[in-house]
């Protein structure tokens, strides 16, 4: 038996989002030299425009550098960032699974945070060893000291040895990656045994097909050996393999303990999983490494191209997104509104936010998404129970004996100044009183139950608004209970428009439906007819407002110079008319479908 | 037909909704700009020699603020170098509070036999806010000079503050003193203009305020045999702008001047709108086009429609074929998608006199 490299360490990040994650991953690649200060762009890791933009980490991204520690060894790291939301919770454990240890990164100036906690004890649960890190040591209101109490306390990890760093400033970085080459465990395994690899990410490149991310547990690979997987047959050639640097960088072969990449020529976006497990097809090993666990999606929404005939290229955005986001699940839907188009399930709401905006930056397409809905148990009177995320979907009331709704358990965190308001929203939310912890004076964490269908509807942003952004909050799904729900559709022109419809609560139907009319009125363009747009429950029209019809739009004048001036006038506004959509004999803006979201209340 | 356009960019003062390329206070520039104008026309003369205008327009700005003999000149010279039809129709534009006997005089001796008064409203208080140099009596004044001559007034909607009442009452006005025509359109606010505050401060009456001023505007005019003929414009019988139908017919029309428009040959062109670039060209012998448009194809086709149901004389069918093939062929959708707004009677294409007023949203399914 031959142990891997003892020199190697491979390691994550594990921060709240905003405690400096990504910019410290910018320093120890500066340090370990592996980009110059010159050319260094911030936050190498973050290499979507979404995530720079927003200042988060989405996608994990490997890089492998090479460290001169203070004993005399050159080290091999290999750092693969994470993302810190929980949302992506799922990318995190990938990317857990292919380390032995992590980075916990605590911002000296917040204190251990909602998120970092629910990361920490995946870490805990993959059996890595974590090194705490207190950061932006350089503000006035730092407060190391109070910081590594707060994680010896709450975490019960032993701070005193902490590194307290500046990742900004670049304060103390080397202290950092000595703990590493001491605390974090060099990878077991075995190089002589059959090839073993975990797939941990991959994505599609134009000339080379599939590229996998993997990491080594056992044996070796090369160009020119024959892989295959456990999940499929499919025997490939390897015609490249390498390390990230952190962009590719081919080498020679991969050997166990390492992390990198391995290209075959694999034409198909389908043909690989994430979580599968690579091994040599003439030599193969007799088990799977354990892989990920199926993950559920609990936000649903509908997707549709706004031009009808880019279906196709929808469809194949929403695979080549897939190939690395296993977390996003899709299949084919019609609306009579909306033509053909997709429902899409998420992990949460950011999970929808990020994938739809990927889709039209990335793959340049426009879109239209239907309100987020939840998957709801429905028991009907025939004794079968059905699964239904889509309101157009549900059976009529009169063949359901009851429905069930998803429950979250909910953490709110926040000073305690604004408790009543938080209290008062919880409560709006249908929301149920469990616990209140005062995690010091200024502090203050509340357990509430929750319907996940009430957060995925305005929950943050009254959340936020209530709380001047004070207040931060996590959810985890907690099961179903039998709710009285009821289908609120939306009629326009007296016909009903099911991308328009949403399942609600009893006690809530006649408030949301006014709320929607409303709403409705006021983003639909006037017609040249008028439109009555009415909210019903199971025929009974509940609440009615008017869109008027229009009476005025010509150009008052036109004569010589103003023709041109006219027409050209038309144009835009006919730009304009080709993002709407016609439901029945009304042209509605795209944007509409999202107007279901928005409340009046704050 | 074709048109002569003459742009007089000239004003004693600006009002407060006006965007158009006029000067106040330039007065200096008068007699150079004219020449330069006169120039311009020698500088087309070989160009236009085959055609024969039927239609000559004076706008502005102000035409009525410069020396009349002016326009006068103006008219000698379009006499010198383009051929005029046998009777042509001549109209100037006037500020009321700019005539005077003998402008009027000399105006019909050089052939003006139409005349467009610049009215707006009879609320003396409502003149003052838009800025105009003019009361309500200098218009009555106005009027009395042109009595029994062939005169257009011009009345505005969605003013500050007006009441249905106001509107009539400045309809009355303007009818009982003589006026032929009755021009009668809605504000248009502009970005940058003064009265753009009153808008963005909700002052003006909305939308729906003003299309009820229009309509009901409309009927009192139709009462008084005054017969709505384009959107904006209303005539009692023969009394029709025979200038501006030819801009609705997409006929050809020529304008000199600073900003005047032409359209010849499937070509719009644009003159600049500066003073000083416009007379630097003209004097270094060019033609001061800034723009030049050739509009043929889909575009000319939807201007051709555009322009003609602007009119309640509405499309002739076969006129449309002659020049762009089958209309259906073209518009076959778009009419069935439309229907309910038009009529189509005797090869005639119209829209229905309740949606003139919404012609946008009609037209709009005829653009590709």
């Amino acid at each position: 038996m031959a142990k891997p490299n003892k020199l190697i360490r491979n390691f994550c990040i594990i921060a709240h989002i905003d405690h400096g994650k990504s910019t410290l991953a910018d320093r120890i690649m500066e340090l370990t030299g592996q980009v110059s200060k010159r050319d260094m762009e911030e936050q190498l890791l973050d290499s979507m425009d979404i995530e720079r933009e927003r200042g988060i980490t989405i996608k994990l991204t490997p890089v492998r550098m090479y460290y001169q520690a203070l004993d005399g060894n050159e080290y091999e790291f290999n750092l693969i960032d994470t993302p810190g939301h929980v949302d992506f919770t799922y990318e995190v454990s990938r990317s857990l699974a292919a380390c032995e240890g992590a980075l916990l990164v605590v911002d000296s100036t917040q204190g251990v945070e909602a998120q970092t906690l629910a990361n920490l004890y995946l870490a805990l649960d993959n059996d890595l060893e974590v090194v705490p890190v207190i950061n932006k040591i350089d503000l006035p209101s730092a407060d190391p000291e109070g910081c590594k109490k707060e994680i010896e306390e709450v975490i019960g990890l032993d701070a005193s040895e902490a590194p307290c760093v500046s990742a900004k400033e670049g304060i103390n970085i080397r202290d950092v990656l000595e703990a590493v080459t001491k605390i974090v465990p060099p990878p077991d395994g075995d190089t002589d045994k059959p090839l073993k690899a975990l797939i941990f990410d991959s994505y599609y490149d134009n000339y080379r097909g599939v590229i996998l991310f993997v990491r080594l547990k056992d044996g070796r690979v090369k160009v020119g050996d024959r892989i295959t997987t456990f999940l499929s047959d499919t025997v490939y050639d390897v015609v490249e393999v390498g390390a990230f640097s952190p962009r590719l960088q081919p080498k020679s072969s991969l050997e166990a303990g390492e992390v990198g990449y391995i290209a075959a020529s694999i034409k198909s976006i389908l043909d690989v999983a994430v979580g599968d497990t690579v091994t040599n097809a003439d030599n193969p090993a007799d088990e799977p490494l354990p892989g990920y666990k199926r993950v559920q999606p609990v936000v649903f929404c509908g997707i549709y191209p706004l031009d009808g005939s880019k279906f196709g290229d929808l469809k194949d955005a929403l695979l080549k997104l897939q190939l690395n986001d296993a977390a996003l699940i899709f299949e084919p839907d019609t609306s009579t509104a909306l033509g053909f188009g997709f429902r899409c399930g998420f992990l949460g709401l950011l999970h929808m936010e990020i994938i739809q905006e990927r889709i039209e930056r990335e793959f340049n397409l426009d879109i239209i998404t239907t309100a987020p809905s939840v998957s709801y148990k429905v028991h009907l009177t025939s004794g079968e129970v059905i699964d239904v995320d889509n309101p157009s979907h549900l059976p009529p009331q009169s063949d359901i004996e009851f429905m069930e709704e998803p429950i979250v358990k909910a953490e709110v965190y926040t000073p305690p100044d604004y408790l009543g308001p938080i209290m008062d929203l919880c409560q709006d939310k249908r929301g149920t009183f469990k616990n209140m912890t005062y995690l010091d004076e200024h502090r203050v964490k509340l357990d509430y139950t929750l319907p996940l269908n009430e957060i995925v509807y305005d929950f943050f942003d009254s959340l936020k608004s209530r709380t001047k952004g004070y207040a931060s909050f996590d959810y985890e799904i907690a099961g179903y209970e039998q709710a009285k729900l009821v289908k609120l559709d939306i009629l326009l022109n007296g016909d009903v428009c099911d991308a328009l419809s949403v399942i609600v609560h009893e006690s809530r139907a006649y408030e949301r439906g006014r709320m929607l009319c409303e709403n409705l009125k006021n983003a639909i363009p006037r017609q040249l007819f008028e439109v009555p747009v009415q909210a019903a429950i199971g025929g009974k029209i509940i609440a009615r407002e008017t869109v008027k019809a229009v009476r005025k739009d010509v150009l008052a004048k036109c004569y010589g110079g103003d023709i041109t001036r006219k027409r050209k006038l038309l144009e835009k506004q006919k730009e304009g008319k080709k993002r709407m959509r016609q439901i029945g004999s009304v042209q509605v803006p795209s944007e509409v479908f999202m107007e279901i979201l928005k409340t009046n209340n704050d | 037909m074709a048109g002569i356009y003459i742009h007089v960019p000239f004003c004693k003062q600006k009002c407060s909704y006006c965007d158009f390329c006029s000067f106040p206070n330039k007065s200096g520039y008068e007699e150079a700009y004219m020449a330069c104008l006169y120039q311009e026309m020698k500088l087309r003369k070989e160009e236009l020699k085959e055609m024969t205008f039927d239609t000559v327009y004076f706008g502005g700005g102000t035409p009525s603020v410069i020396d009349p003999k002016y326009i006068y000149g103006a008219m000698k010279q379009i006499k010198t170098c383009f051929r005029l039809s046998q009777n042509p129709e001549i109209t100037i534009e006037m500020n009321p509070g700019t005539v005077s006997e003998e402008k009027i005089k000399l105006y019909t001796r050089a052939g003006i036999n139409r005349f467009s008064i610049g009215l707006q409203t009879a609320i003396d208080s409502q003149l003052a806010d838009l800025n105009r140099i003019h009361t309500a009596r200098d218009f009555a004044h106005c009027a009395s000079l042109l009595k029994g001559r062939n005169f257009n007034a011009d009345v505005m909607l969605g003013l500050k503050g007006q009441t249905l009442d106001d509107v009539k009452k400045t309809i009355d006005f303007a009818t009982l003193a003589g006026a032929s025509h009755i021009s009668m359109y809605a504000l248009t606010v502009e970005d940058g203009t003064p009265i753009y505050t009153d808008y963005l401060n909700g002052e003006l009456p909305d939308e729906d305020t003003v299309a009820y001023y229009y309509e009901e505007g409309r009927k009192y005019l139709e009462e008084k045999g005054f017969k709505r003929y384009e959107i904006s414009n209303f005539a009692k019988e023969g009394k029709e702008s025979r200038h501006n139908l030819n801009y609705w017919a997409r006929g050809e029309y020529v304008g000199f001047g600073l900003s005047a428009s032409s359209f010849m040959n499937g070509r719009r062109l644009t003159n600049t709108f500066d003073l000083d670039e416009y007379m630097k060209c003209i004097l270094s012998g060019f033609l001061p086009v800034v723009d030049s448009e050739e509009v043929d194809g889909e575009t000319a086709k939807f201007e051709y429609l555009m322009l003609h149901l602007r009119t309640t004389r509405g499309m002739k069918i076969k006129e449309f074929e002659s020049l762009f093939g089958s209309f259906f062929a073209s518009y076959g959708d778009a009419y069935e998608k439309t229907k309910a707004f038009m009529t189509l009677e005797d090869g005639v294409l119209r829209i229905k006199d309740e949606y003139l007023y919404v012609q946008n949203s009609v037209l709009m399914e005829y653009m590709r």
